[in-house]
């Protein structure tokens, strides 16, 4: 231990000891408060505190207070310390896990950092089955539904997501390929439906290794999806129920690039582009005033209308509870309110065109060789992960991942940039990116 | 009493108002007649025919009063011509032939004189050529109905004339009078990409050209005052600096007007493929077609623009005008806005409608509406009633839907309940609708939107309107007790006392509201064919634009037959500059061809271009121009890419919190229990959402520690209550042993070693001191002394046995910092 941190404990220690005087005694006002408080039923979020009749037959509301006030204090000693190895190792299975490693991984760990193979270490860390079960599933969750909550039930997107970084399929095709992961048949879990989500949930709540659980197919074999109309996680059922469901499809494509381009549609506007592709459900005059449309609306839909129709033959059918996709035929949903503004665009097909190729939106870093248009959800996805703002966003979110924080310096952002072109170069790879990332941060 | 004499004793006695419309003068005098003397005094012959017979009715009888046309275009007076001479109307029918356009009514003498405020008897011209025109279309009848023959003239040849745009401007200039001075100053913490949470537009970004090229969209070079960043701390009172958004917009407009005098006025870049230049004003009105009025007993366009009445115009008698109170706007392209007040018009004129309506038992309300938004409920567009309680009629808005109440024999005083549009289909929407209420005893209450029928069957079944009440008032945009605010536009209203049929209302809606005109822009130069035009059909489109629609290719000489010529890239310049926002036929690629003319010529495209107003109908200067047209083409050059500036964040905290499920998978990994055990899982899934959901430290929260202790504590429970998983967690400790022998000693370290190994880890030299931990947990000197620690003071307590204190101390060990901090 060194000096400064024998110095911190100390003074934690000292400062333990007073506060156990002050803060343990039975009949101090702030404790009454608290125990009254903790033993009249459920807290203010609902929760009761007695969840499980057998902790309370055995243990005392006391003793339970007692070693809760413990933990609190015992918070207080984590101290700070020159990271060796070891230390890094803890952190990094720490951050890619999610869960503290036995000792004898840990030393392991520590050998390949000492032996300056960190990389071989991060991918100890990754074989500890939290490292999908937790970690990548947590870290998919809030893709999913418009929320971006993380609460949600385990679905096919989050599998597929989770099947492919497993086994290192190239990243860049999780917008256009035909892939699904489910549970292995000799978990025996209800079939996988393109009307529920029971096969997920089961699995879920039954706790399988997504590690070791999820196999491969495509959706196509599942669905009743054409092999053509697949687009990856796109067209999975869970991505379909959020972001297919109801509304005109725009959700679909402004989550897309929430979550794989890591920019919001304020980030993207451009009000210079032409507005030919603009659906006429947008109103061109809110509220009388022509200015919201020529400032604000027309910024992002100039962009993303000629985008979104790409999914013009998708819908989720909320009573059926599957994917419904309509060849050649456009969905009605395209026409809602077509009488806001009867001279705009009229969507005839699925037709899609990047008009952020142009102007300030070329940033994104659009792949040269493609043509910038095409027709459906999986030429688009392609489009979409071929950009240099789709291999940086990715990396951007597994840094945060395992830093827990966002690049903020130059260095970091050097880091970043690093990591996005050998993330492009090297077959887009995420798990080599979650262990480069974990690498660079368990020093910090 | 004669005409003659009727005209000398006013001269004699009315003064010199009434000599200044005998002479002919073109003042406008302000004479609000409300009801027209009846013409049962006509003594003459009889008409000859069926037009004389709808002349006399429909004109005739309007205009023969004195104190209308009747008081000099009479036989009587002989200013001719005498077309409301009252000796014979077969003779008035003839004089009227010569000052009425039957196919154009609008296009009348008549019309034309009355609008440029001669006699005019209400104090807007505009109200009584509108009257006039009404009168003569219902004379024209059917004739007035098919449509008519546009007949496209050329305009005068204008080049694009000059105006300020920013090819002169100088960034420097913008810097140093706008940018730093006040954007940077007051903008950046949003507007710039370094921003904390940046918003584009990034005018006020460090790099100097990304914010000149965001900015030049908000800035008015030639009415400082109406640019964007000026009405936005305003009116709008966007992020005032100092809580002063008058001082606001007042060196913001100051800073505008400093920069735009750097700016020369400057002719259309020479390099531009260009049209020749037209304003609104100089195009032809475009009759988009008739409305379906026959019925119609109240009407208003809303035309006037200033004042604060609305002139009823339908020419049906009395007029209900509506006077304005409260917070009423007028809206650029006819129409009123109101904000927080109502239009109204006197019982008195309103009781026509009682009237009327009563007699046919049958009516329908019909209003071009822009609603201002979709979160106003109960609130009343057109009201025929007298307060919260009493109602004749009222259309209203409730946030998605158009309701409509009617009061007859089947309703209460108070028409309910109400007929709404199906709140699913959230057919209301703040934009531009075409709303009709119809009622009749046959088919009860139905709502139109668009043209469209959109509720359900009446539950109400039909009744009588017998009931109605003659002391009511119609408001608009209000109750009349002013209790049912409805904030939005009105367009267009109009009542007729018969149902609309669903196609009178798809005729109404087709022919859309507001002022059109067809704008030819000459390519005559650029394609060298004669004649040679792009017609536009130009509108107002609201108070701050114009839109632009329905683009052909034509030529007004026949004889020219233009082949194959290509046009690509078509955009719309505004006051010598291309307008940078809403180009809708940017993409426009397609051949000229006059084999594809059509009645319009060849139509180029279906969509429609809204482009901003700036400095209005009567300044704004418009052309066009082609990235190619013909031979001629025009490079355009591409918007740079956006160059985002990153600046440093401030350093975040290197360490987090573990979340939800690491914590629980930390807790199982630590205690060696099964996460799915079930006590332990019910209370990880009762818990699972008050534990930590982010890493970020200050986001944790007491809630999140109680959380986790009880979570802790579920999973120490399992691990001490399995004989299997406690005896080989931890070996050697007797749990049989009452507190007092179990902890004696060293024993206390055969619980929490194992404990500590597994929760801090072995050699981790970031974790806290194992010495200091154990001492926490369960210190015993070697003198026999025992500082406090938990496991003496839950012995000191009494009240525990051994394997709770066991549990406490792992609770405490496994729920700490030491394990859920990462």
């Amino acid at each position: 231990m060194s000096a400064s941190s024998a110095r911190f404990s100390h003074l934690a220690r000292r400062l333990l000891q007073r506060s156990h005087t002050r803060r343990f005694l039975p009949a101090g006002r702030g404790a009454g408060r608290t125990v009254s408080t903790l033993t009249a039923g459920p807290d203010r979020l609902g929760h009761s505190f007695h969840t499980s009749g057998t902790r309370v037959d055995r243990m005392t509301q006391r003793t339970w207070l007692i070693a809760c006030r413990a933990a609190v204090l015992l918070a207080v000693l984590a101290g700070t310390a020159a990271a060796g190895p070891r230390e890094q190792a803890k952190r990094m299975h720490d951050r890619l896990a999610g869960v503290p490693p036995s000792d004898a991984v840990l030393t392991a760990m520590q050998a390949d950092i000492a032996a300056n193979r960190p990389l071989d270490a991060a991918y100890i860390a990754m074989a500890n089955p939290s490292f999908y079960n937790v970690t990548l599933k947590n870290f998919v969750a809030p893709w999913t539904n418009r929320d971006r909550s993380v609460f949600v039930p385990l679905n096919d997107y989050i599998a597929t997501v989770v099947g492919m970084i497993h086994e290192d399929v190239p990243f860049n095709t999780v917008l256009s390929a035909d892939i699904l992961y489910v549970g292995a048949p000799s978990l025996g879990l209800p079939p996988y439906s393109a009307s529920n989500n029971d096969h997920y949930a089961q699995m879920e709540a039954r706790g399988l290794d997504l590690m070791t659980g999820l196999q491969r197919t495509t959706q196509s074999s599942l669905t009743g999806l054409p092999p053509a109309a697949t687009a990856g996680v796109m067209t999975t059922r869970a991505a379909a129920e959020a972001f297919f469901v109801a509304g005109t499809n725009r959700a679909m494509f402004r989550f897309t690039l929430l979550n794989y381009m890591c920019n919001d549609l304020e980030q993207v506007m451009d009000t210079s582009l032409p507005p030919d592709r603009i659906r006429q459900d947008v109103s061109r005059s809110p509220g009388g005033d022509s200015r919201l449309f020529l400032n604000n609306c027309i910024g992002c839909h100039s962009g993303m209308d000629p985008m979104a129709q790409a999914f013009a033959y998708y819908n989720f059918d909320e009573a059926s509870g599957r994917i419904e996709y309509t060849p050649g035929q456009v969905q009605p949903k395209y026409f809602h309110n077509d009488a806001n503004f009867p001279f705009g665009f009229r969507t005839p097909d699925d037709s899609w065109d990047n008009y952020w190729r142009e102007g300030q939106n070329s940033f994104l870093g659009w792949d040269e060789s493609l043509p910038g248009s095409g027709n459906g959800a999986k030429s688009l996805g392609v489009e979409l992960a071929s950009s240099d703002a789709f291999a940086s966003c990715q990396v951007k979110k597994v840094f945060r991942a395992v830093c827990l924080r966002p690049p903020e310096d130059a260095a970091d952002r050097a880091q970043v940039s690093q990591m996005a072109s050998l993330f492009e170069s090297g077959g887009y790879n995420m798990r080599q990116t979650f262990a480069r990332a974990a690498v660079y941060c368990m020093g910090q | 009493m004669t005409i003659a004499k009727g005209c000398a004793v006013s001269a004699a006695v009315l003064a010199a108002a009434f000599l200044a419309a005998c002479g002919g003068g073109a003042g406008t005098t302000e004479n609000p007649v409300t009801v027209v003397t009846p013409p049962s005094g006509y003594n003459g012959p009889a008409p000859k025919t069926d037009d004389v017979q709808s002349f006399k009715l429909n004109l005739w009888d309007n205009v023969q009063a004195s104190n209308r046309c009747g008081g000099c275009h009479t036989d009587g007076v002989g200013q001719l011509p005498l077309f409301a001479r009252h000796d014979d109307v077969n003779l008035a029918y003839e004089a009227a032939n010569t000052v009425v356009n039957l196919t154009q009514p609008s296009d009348s003498r008549l019309v034309a004189k009355v609008g440029e405020g001669h006699n005019c008897w209400l104090s807007d011209p505009q109200a009584c050529a509108d009257i006039m025109t009404t009168w003569i279309e219902g004379w024209a009848g059917a004739q007035a109905t098919g449509g008519r023959q546009i007949v496209l003239e050329a305009p005068v040849e204008k080049e694009p004339g000059q105006s300020r745009n920013f090819a002169n401007a100088s960034q420097a200039d913008f810097a140093a009078l706008l940018h730093g001075p006040i954007l940077s100053e007051y903008c950046s913490g949003c507007h710039a990409s370094d921003a904390a949470t940046p918003q584009q537009p990034y005018f006020a970004d460090p790099d100097l050209s990304v914010a000149y090229e965001a900015a030049q969209s908000k800035i008015d070079l030639d009415v400082p005052a109406d640019s964007r960043f000026v009405v936005k701390l305003g009116v709008e009172q966007h992020n005032c600096w100092e809580n002063d958004c008058v001082s606001a917009a007042s060196e913001m407009q100051a800073a505008i007007q400093a920069f735009a005098d750097t700016v020369p006025l400057t002719a259309v870049d020479p390099a531009l493929v260009v049209s020749d230049a037209l304003r609104l004003v100089d195009g032809i009105v475009a009759a988009g077609g008739n409305r379906y009025e026959a019925a119609q007993i109240a009407l208003w366009e809303f035309k006037t623009g200033q004042g604060t009445t609305a002139f009823d115009t339908s020419g049906v008698e009395p007029a209900i005008d509506l006077t304005f109170s409260g917070d009423v706007q007028w809206f650029g392209g006819w129409g009123i806005t109101i904000n927080d007040g109502k239009a109204q018009g006197s019982t008195t004129a309103s009781s026509k409608l009682h009237d009327l309506i009563r007699a046919t038992g049958e009516y329908s309300i019909e209003a071009w509406v822009i609603p201002a938004n979709v979160t106003q409920e109960m609130a009343r567009i057109v009201s025929y009633s007298a307060g919260q309680d009493a109602r004749n009629f009222t259309l209203q808005q409730t946030l998605y839907d158009y309701q409509f109440r009617n009061r007859s024999t089947e309703t209460g005083l108070n028409g309910d309940p109400a007929l709404s549009t199906p709140s699913a289909d959230e057919v209301l929407q703040a934009t531009l609708q075409h709303v009709v209420a119809t009622y009749s005893p046959v088919d009860g209450r139905r709502i139109y939107v668009n043209g469209a029928l959109v509720t359900a069957a009446d539950p109400v079944p039909g009744g009588s309107l017998v009931d109605w009440q003659d002391t009511f008032a119609l408001v608009l945009g209000n109750e009349a007790d002013s209790q049912g605010l409805w904030a939005g536009t009105l367009r267009l209203v109009a009542i007729h006392n018969r149902a609309l049929t669903p196609e009178q209302v798809l005729q109404n809606f087709d022919v859309g509201v507001g002022e059109k005109f067809f704008l030819l822009f000459g390519i005559e130069d650029v394609i060298g064919v004669p004649t040679a035009y792009i017609l536009f059909e130009v509108a107002r489109f609201d108070t701050y634009g114009y839109l632009f629609t329905n683009p052909h290719f034509i030529t007004l000489d026949g004889t020219q037959q233009p082949e194959g010529i290509p046009l690509r890239g078509l955009r719309i310049g505004v006051n010598g500059t291309e307008v940078d926002v809403g180009q809708a036929y940017a993409n426009l690629d397609v051949t000229l061809s006059a084999s594809q003319f059509g009645d319009l010529g060849q139509p180029l495209s279906a969509l429609g271009a809204v482009i901003p107003l700036e400095k209005g109908p009567d300044g704004d200067e418009f052309f066009l121009t082609f990235d190619r047209l013909g031979d001629a083409t025009y490079v355009r050059s591409e918007d740079p890419p956006l160059a985002v500036t990153l600046s440093d964040l401030p350093p975040a905290p290197r360490f987090g919190v573990r979340t939800f499920d690491e914590i629980n998978a930390t807790l199982a990994a630590v205690t060696t229990v099964d996460p799915e055990q079930p006590d332990v899982d019910a209370t990880f899934q009762s818990l699972r959402q008050s534990l930590p959901a982010v890493e970020s430290p200050s986001g944790f929260l007491a809630s999140h520690q109680v959380a986790i202790a009880q979570l802790a504590i579920e999973y120490c429970n399992a691990l001490v209550e399995d004989p299997g998983l406690a005896t080989a967690y931890f070996p050697g400790f007797d749990f049989n042993q009452p507190p007092a022998t179990a902890f004696a000693g060293t024993n206390r370290d055969l619980v929490i070693e194992p404990l500590l190994d597994r929760v801090m880890g072995i050699g981790v030299m970031t974790q806290p001191d194992y010495p200091v931990v154990r001492d926490e947990l369960g210190y015993v000197q070697s003198d026999g002394t025992r500082p406090d620690n938990l496991i003496d003071r839950l012995i000191a307590g009494g009240n525990a046995d051994t394997r709770g204190i066991v549990k406490g101390v792992c609770a405490a060990a496994a729920g700490s910092a030491v394990s859920t901090f990462q």
